[in-house]
């Protein structure tokens, strides 16, 4: 391809979602427009609200305390584990085969499981998210530490590092770039369990005010609240990022520079 | 009194269920202080024989002992120069220089001090707070020969260090080992296919034939020291090369047939 049609895409990718939104807010001020099609102004106004009156931030809190509890658990077990399993054979033999047996299992799918175990209170939705967590960031930490270069367990051991430096001081930090790839599948993934949860069963969370706006027929609270979850989940997934360059930049340029 | 004693030294491995002779019944005493090359056809054994005196390979049979102790596995006592630096991304320059010195026993203050010295012989003192992946190729195998002197070792094995570099680059690090070198005149085994470069550096070139590699000759090179960049202009510089080139040209030739 060449430069002046890549040129032409990116005028395109700058014109292309504000000629969407207008044709949006066009479409839906038509007289026939049916009631759920809300113009995009008016999610807007009423994100706007939801802000000012403090409901927003009560339901994003209770949001995020679930989902944050859920990741921090989920991401904890699953790159300790992971990195342990790649250094440990007998552990590697029992958790592979298990976590390839349950990674395709729809998560959402255990929520009456989880319920039944821990009843109907953040518990249940807590641990549902670490679950869901758990199985990308177990995978990548332990594909990353698989393939750490053996040039460097070589220098350590010639440096005359035991076992247990060579684990913390050459495996776990050359892991770090697929490790932060697997942080940013489950921390995605943490938003998707969340709003599924709460949705299904809870009294308040961004989920549970998507479901509440629909029954009332609230379509602009409904939008809104969606258009909520997605810039959190937004600001979340940027400031990993901003996180991960700033430890790989100088240390893994080629690895910082994509994602 | 010979420093390094390797007694019919033979490694056999397999590959693919079949089992290859890699290196067969080779000796080679090394006296202390003396700088010994060897020089063979690519897959002739020479870096795999390296790699056992670094104790990174299992030895099948003979044995290999240095300062009259058995090798069995890797240590400090041999600082090890790999072809491609083997330097650990995550860690600043200096915090690879000063891990090496973490095998003498220094406090941290007292590493990090001489971490900088051993940097300052080869020149990079002011890049301390550089991470590797910032420097040049040929920088970077600096920073990796400063960390091994920080070994302080009892012998010095270098695997084809400078085959990376561009053919400037190389042999100005083929200077600047030399006159590192003729400080502290320190037993090195060096693996190289470049004949110039064994020339330039050894005191002995051992040549090997094309696998299984076996000893093909040892020859002195008679050529004063300290080796200064003239030297590579000489009669008898060149003399030397030709008789190595002589010797080894059937080898890389029947080693083409191998392949």
């Amino acid at each position: 391809m060449s430069v002046r049609a890549s040129n032409h895409l990116r005028w395109l990718g700058g014109v292309l979602p504000v000629a969407l939104l207008l044709a949006l807010q066009w479409g839906s001020m038509r007289e026939d427009a049916p009631r759920y099609a809300v113009a995009p102004l008016q999610i807007a106004i009423t994100l706007w609200e939801l802000a000012a009156s403090g409901e927003l931030w009560r339901d994003a809190l209770a949001s995020l305390r679930r989902s944050m509890g859920g990741f921090a658990i989920g991401a904890a077990l699953g790159v300790g584990l992971g990195l342990v399993c790649s250094v440990m054979r007998p552990l590697r033999n029992f958790f592979d085969p298990l976590v390839s047996l349950a990674y395709p299992v729809p998560k959402v799918a255990l929520l009456p499981v989880f319920i039944t175990w821990l009843g109907f209170g953040d518990a249940s939705k807590v641990a549902m998210i670490a679950l869901a967590v758990f199985f990308p960031t177990f995978i990548n930490s332990l594909y990353g530490a698989r393939s750490v270069n053996e040039r460097w367990v070589w220098t350590a051991r010639n440096l005359g590092a035991s076992r247990l430096q060579i684990f913390f001081r050459v495996v776990v930090p050359a892991s770090l770039p697929q490790v932060f790839n697997g942080l940013r599948s489950g921390l995605a993934l943490s938003f998707v369990v969340l709003f599924a949860a709460e949705m299904v069963g809870s009294k308040n969370g961004l989920g549970n005010l998507v479901m509440k706006a629909e029954e009332s027929m609230r379509f602009d609270l409904m939008y809104a609240a969606i258009v909520g979850i997605g810039l959190i989940g937004f600001g979340f997934d940027r400031a990993l990022l901003a996180l991960r360059r700033r430890i790989l930049a100088r240390r893994f340029p080629g690895e910082a520079a994509h994602g | 009194m010979s420093w390094l004693e390797a007694v019919e030294v033979s490694k056999r491995f397999d590959r693919e269920g079949q089992q290859i002779l890699a290196l067969d019944r080779f000796s080679l005493s090394i006296a202390e202080g003396e700088f010994v090359t060897i020089v063979g056809p690519s897959g002739c054994g020479k870096s795999t024989f390296l790699h056992m005196v670094g104790g990174f390979e299992a030895i099948t049979e003979g044995s290999i002992s240095l300062a009259g102790e058995r090798v069995r596995e890797p240590g400090p006592d041999r600082g090890m120069l790999f072809q491609d630096y083997g330097l650990f991304p995550w860690l600043s320059v200096l915090g690879n220089v000063a891990w090496a010195l973490e095998s003498r026993g220094h406090a941290k203050a007292k590493r990090l001090e001489l971490a900088n010295h051993y940097l300052e012989r080869v020149g990079l003192s002011a890049f301390r707070n550089a991470y590797p992946a910032e420097l040049s190729g040929g920088m970077q195998q600096r920073v990796a020969l400063a960390r091994t002197l920080a070994l302080e070792p009892r012998m010095l094995l270098m695997d084809e260090p400078f085959g990376a570099l561009d053919a400037q680059t190389r042999e100005l690090m083929q200077e600047e080992l030399t006159a590192i070198w003729q400080r502290d005149r320190r037993t090195v085994l060096f693996v190289t296919h470049d004949i110039d470069e064994a020339v330039y550096l050894s005191d002995r070139v051992v040549v090997f034939t094309a696998r299984p590699g076996r000893l093909k000759a040892d020859l002195p090179i008679h050529l004063p020291r300290p080796r200064e960049p003239e030297l590579r202009k000489s009669a008898a510089y060149a003399e030397h090369r030709n008789q190595i080139w002589d010797l080894l040209r059937d080898e890389v030739l029947a080693a083409r047939k191998l392949a």
